[in-house]
Parts: structure tokens; C-alpha cells; sequence
């Protein structure tokens, strides 16, 4: 009885689950938000009565734009954002750089390319399959990465490179295709900048599999992950194999990261934002926080695609300049607190 | 009437017209980098003198098609072909280095901007009959332009707004009133729901969501994308478009290949399709 409570409060030293509460709470809320507003705003009340099926609720045309298109849209911009964040502090924690984001292995730069195939293939039939073009495109270059760098994860810096070379090969390629084709100029152009426009239910299915697969396994190995922060032979004697662990880790982050990529293209920042975020304010390096980091996560994306879809309503602004723009001094301010705290 | 018999005498002229070769001092050998300016060329009866057009200029079919690219053009390519005229649009990669790179190797360059409004495309089309001393062949492509256009826009008359979307490719970008695909429009008076997005872009250009055209719900929606293969079928079937007028009364029409991204002769065509469509929307 009592190893159990003295367990329970260690637990609350390395993270604090109200945390926790709180973001899921900030996640309903940004939800509903992000439902109900846009060019059509549904009000929320009229909501509730629709899905609970009671009379006086949304019109045919606002239960069409509520189902067809806020909901899945919603949700991919949280299940993206949740898994762009998580991986980012896996990358963080694995390659021990705060500066690791989830396109680091050349990720990012391999979907491109899949990408730009799909979009500049001569007959135009390809275009349809651009997510799965994107997805293999990025598992191939991190994959090819791996495999180049040879001693795998023993050293994390010569995967880095390796990553990095591989990255700047695909993307010589991407912008050869992407010269050869300029009509197609403009949808590589967006595709890039990110975009959450082609989100519908069947994306949402496709990618919540593979996004809460990698999450789960993230999640479950948090614990060995924080002996990474450890020299591999400290690791060894509290009987984490950090190989294995790195290993599991970027395979994981890395079918999360390829899920989002291919759902909607390239939205920077919210990786390296996030995590760092989430630390800074909870003073904790644990990867405990890693649900929390996607909770938040997820939230951000959400109310960076609300701005996405009213900003310039009734065009469309590409979410990955709101992920910037907001993100990066957001970020300077929670690293300037970090480094006075520091001192 | 008396138009009629201008039109009629005109296409006769322009049946009979034997390709007249250019006088001394006019350019013999042109290279087009705009298949634009290639549509011109060849209409004005300037075809003979154009020995070498871009990798994007497929049409006339006669025209000389090379690999040059109108996009990023290569000096050297371009003058291992002995030109005396090149057309560079001014939209090209560095045009302002080519342009000048070329005029050292005494080569003159003719440099096009893309029109904003009809009457830019038709200035474009005199500017290019003088420089290659084919100008009263080319008033003549303008003036039966000018006849067949305003006899296309007369037909196709209405009294009550038309809402219409033009859509660019299937990320929903399309083109408002101030460019030149949107003056088209505006010729016939149609609503064209980008306008309300204008804001977004100043060329023109807004991506728009597929909410707010559900909204605007307009009565034809125009695919000059369908050269990329999207079908009015697959535009029927997008998430809540089903309510869409134009969806319900399938008025989606699929604009022909490269039609409405040239601004030579065959805008005439371009207008076609246009009053066709209005006429079957009524």
C-alpha cells in the first residue's frame, strides 16, 4: 500500500497529469471553435441539436458543411498536428538537438519529391494518389538514410548527415521535375506550403490508423526514452538498450511524420514549436509529456487552420505560413523565459 | 448588315491572302518562346518567317516545335538557331539578363507582357504585325476577332445575374474580374464569385474554400482544369457539392486544352464556350 502511493507521487514529480487535463480541456474547446466557425458560421447550439438529432437544428446545406467538411477537417488538422509534435520531441529527445524537428531524416524532402511526381506526371492521372506517393517518399528517403549511415543508431550524428544528404538529393530531383513542369508550379507551390484543403473522411480513416499505430508505440516506450538523455552506458545499467530504443523510436516518429506529410504536405514549425513549448512552461524534460505535447499539438494545428479559413475568408491562406508566423515568436519568447530561468 | 459584309469580306481576304514574303530588313528567322505569341505569329501570316517556337507551343501544328524552353530560356540555344527575332515574354526566368544577353549577340528581341485586358492581347498582335511586317495582316485577324467576339456577346445576352466559379485546378484556386481570364467574364456580364476573395491576391489569383463556393452556389462552373483530368463527374462527387446549381443541373463545362491560358485567335473559341454554356443555363 504504501510502495504504491510513494510510487503514484514519484510519478507526479516527473509530470504532473493535471497538465495534461488541461490541454485535452484547451483541445475541446479550440475544437468547437474550429467547427463552427468559417465562411458558413454554424452556431453551436444548433450543433448539439443536429447531432443529437432534436428539431431547430442546422439546415440541410449546414449539416452537409458541418459533416462533409468542418468535421473531417478538424480532425485531420488535430490528428496531424498531434503527430508533427510528437515526433518532433522524439526526434529532440533520439538525437539529443533541440533543433531536431520531424523533417530532419530527410522526410520531408522525400515526400516532396513523391509528391511532385505524382503532381507533374505527363498524363495527369497520377494526382489521385499523391498521398501515397508522398507517404512511400518519405519513408524511402529515411529508409535509404538508415541504411547509408551503416552502424544504424550507434551514432545518431552519422544518421543525421546521412539524412541530411540523402534530403538534398531528393530535393535536387523534386526541383529538377518541378523545372520541367511549369505549369505544375503552382500546386507543388501549395502543396509545400501545407494545406489541409483536400481533408475528408477517408483521409481522416487512413491516417488516424498509422497516426495512433506510431503514437502508441511512442507513448508506451516515454519511459526508456528518457534514458537516452543518459550516456548509452548509464542507459545499459538501468536496462535500457538505448540502440533499441532509438531504433523503435525513429521508425515510429517516422510512419507519424510520413502520415502527416502525405495527409497535408509540408506544415513546418509545429514540431520544434510545440515540444519546447509544452517544457518550457511545465519546467519538465520527461518524454511523459509526450501525450501531452500531442494534445497541444494537435490544439495549435486546429487553431492555426481556423486562422487558415477566416483570416482571408473567403480565400484560403496556406496553414503553414500561421504556423510560422505565430509560431516562431511564440517560441522566442518561451526560450528567452527558458535561458533567464536558466540563469 | 454593313458589319456582316466586313466580316464576309474579310474571311475571304484572309482565305485568298497568298503568303507574302517579307519585305527586305523584316526578320527571317523568328524564334517564339510564348505559344501565345506562336498563335499570333502564324495567324498574321508571319508563320513562313518562324523557324523555331518553345517545347509548349503546340499550336498551329505547323508551328516548328524545338525543346527551347519559353520558361527558362538558354541564350545559347536560342542563338545556335542564327535567329534575327526572338519573342521572350516578360515573365521568364531573369528576362531582363536573356533579353540583353541576346541584343549583345545583335539579335533584337521582341518582349511580351502578358495582357491584362483584351485590348492589350490585340495591341500585342499589332506590335507583333510590325515588328514583322505583316501589320495589315494582323489589323485584319483583329478586326474579324473584334466582329466574331462582339456577335458572341450579343447572343448570348441575359437579364438576370449568373453566378459563376472558374476553377484553376482542384485545389480551388481561381481568377478574379481583374485578370484577363476575368474581363472575359465580365464581358458577359456574368458574377464571378472570386471577386469576393480579391483581396487575398493582388494578381488575381485567390484560393477559394470549398465552403464559400457552396455558399455562392453558383450556376456554371468552368474546369480549365480539365486538361489535368479533373471531369465534371469528379466535381459533382467533392464532400457537399451535391447542392451546388451548377452540380444539380450539370452545368459544369469543361473548357478545352490550353484555350483560356492563350491570349490569341482562338480567344474567340474561348468566348464560345462561354455563350454556349450560358445558353444552356438559361
Amino acid at each position: 500500500m504504501l510502495v504504491k502511493k510513494r510510487g503514484k507521487q514519484e510519478l507526479r514529480s516527473i509530470w504532473d497529469w493535471r497538465i495534461t487535463a488541461v490541454a485535452a480541456f484547451l483541445l475541446v474547446i479550440i475544437g468547437l471553435l474550429g467547427i463552427s466557425f468559417g465562411p458558413i458560421n454554424l452556431a453551436f447550439d444548433q450543433i448539439f441539436k443536429t447531432i443529437l438529432g432534436l428539431p431547430n437544428g442546422l439546415t440541410e446545406q449546414e449539416r452537409s458543411v458541418l459533416i462533409d467538411l468542418r468535421l473531417p477537417r478538424v480532425l485531420l488538422a488535430a490528428l496531424v498536428g498531434g503527430a508533427l509534435a510528437t515526433s518532433g520531441a522524439v526526434y529532440q529527445t533520439v538525437f539529443r538537438n533541440p533543433l531536431a524537428d520531424p523533417y530532419l531524416l530527410g522526410a520531408a524532402s522525400g515526400a516532396g519529391l513523391g509528391a511532385t511526381i505524382a503532381i507533374t506526371n505527363a498524363h495527369g492521372n497520377l494526382y489521385g494518389l499523391l498521398p501515397v506517393f508522398a507517404f512511400c517518399g518519405a519513408i524511402l528517403a529515411v529508409l535509404v538514410g538508415f541504411f547509408i549511415s551503416g552502424k544504424f543508431f550507434a551514432e545518431p550524428n552519422s544518421l543525421l548527415l546521412s539524412g541530411i544528404a540523402v534530403g538534398s538529393f531528393a530535393t535536387a530531383i523534386q526541383t529538377y521535375l518541378q523545372q520541367r513542369h511549369s505549369a505544375s508550379l503552382r500546386p507543388v507551390y501549395s502543396w509545400i506550403l501545407g494545406e489541409l484543403t483536400a481533408a475528408s473522411w477517408r483521409v481522416v480513416a487512413w491516417s488516424s490508423i498509422y497516426i495512433f499505430i506510431a503514437l502508441a508505440i511512442l507513448f508506451a516506450i516515454s519511459k526508456q526514452l528518457d534514458g537516452l538523455a543518459l550516456t548509452d552506458e548509464e542507459a545499459y545499467s538501468l536496462g535500457v538498450n538505448p540502440n533499441q530504443i532509438r531504433v523503435i523510436a525513429v521508425i515510429a516518429a517516422t510512419l507519424a511524420t510520413a502520415t502527416a506529410v502525405a495527409a497535408s504536405g509540408l506544415i513546418g514549425f509545429v514540431g520544434i514549436v510545440v515540444p519546447h513549448l509544452v517544457r518550457g512552461v511545465s519546467h519538465r524534460v520527461t518524454n511523459r509529456a509526450l501525450p501531452t505535447i500531442a494534445l497541444v499539438g494537435a490544439g495549435f494545428l486546429v487553431l492555426a487552420d481556423l486562422g487558415a479559413r477566416t483570416l482571408l475568408s473567403p480565400a484560403e491562406l496556406p496553414i503553414g505560413v500561421i504556423t510560422a508566423f505565430v509560431g516562431a515568436p511564440f517560441f522566442l519568447v518561451v526560450l528567452r523565459r527558458k535561458r533567464l530561468v536558466n540563469q | 448588315m454593313f458589319k456582316k459584309i466586313i466580316g464576309a469580306v474579310s474571311v475571304l481576304v484572309l482565305l485568298t491572302t497568298v503568303p507574302s514574303y517579307a519585305a527586305t530588313g523584316d526578320p527571317k528567322r523568328i524564334i517564339s518562346l510564348s505559344p501565345s505569341a506562336t498563335e499570333d505569329l502564324f495567324a498574321i501570316g508571319a508563320g513562313l518567317q518562324v523557324i523555331a517556337v518553345d517545347d509548349l507551343s503546340n499550336y498551329p501544328t505547323s508551328a516548328p516545335i524545338t525543346k527551347l524552353s519559353a520558361f527558362t530560356p538558354n541564350v545559347e540555344a536560342i542563338a545556335a538557331y542564327q535567329p534575327d527575332l526572338v519573342v521572350l515574354n516578360a515573365n521568364a526566368t531573369k528576362a531582363q539578363d536573356i533579353q540583353s544577353a541576346l541584343e549583345k549577340l545583335k539579335i533584337k528581341v521582341f518582349v511580351e507582357h502578358a495582357p491584362n485586358t483584351l485590348a492589350d492581347a490585340y495591341s500585342e498582335i499589332t506590335a507583333l504585325g510590325t515588328a514583322t511586317g505583316n501589320l495589315s495582316k494582323a489589323q485584319m485577324v483583329i478586326s474579324e476577332m473584334k466582329l466574331k467576339i462582339s456577335k458572341i456577346i450579343a447572343t448570348a445576352k441575359r437579364h438576370k445575374p449568373l453566378y459563376i466559379f472558374h476553377e484553376l485546378d482542384n485545389t480551388l484556386y481561381s481568377a478574379t474580374s481583374t485578370t484577363f481570364i476575368g474581363h472575359v467574364y465580365a464581358d458577359f456580364k456574368l458574377v464571378n464569385i472570386a471577386d469576393k476573395a480579391a483581396k487575398a491576391d493582388d494578381a488575381g489569383y485567390p484560393q477559394l474554400q470549398s465552403e464559400y463556393i457552396i455558399k455562392t452556389n453558383p450556376q456554371v462552373i468552368f474546369l480549365s482544369d480539365a486538361q489535368d483530368g479533373v471531369t465534371p463527374a469528379a466535381v459533382a462527387k467533392r464532400a457537399g457539392w451535391s447542392g451546388i446549381s451548377a452540380v444539380k443541373k450539370h452545368q459544369i463545362v469543361a473548357l478545352p486544352k490550353d484555350i483560356p491560358s492563350r491570349w490569341g485567335p482562338r480567344l474567340v473559341d474561348f468566348y464560345q464556350s462561354i455563350a454556349t454554356a450560358i445558353g444552356s443555363a438559361n
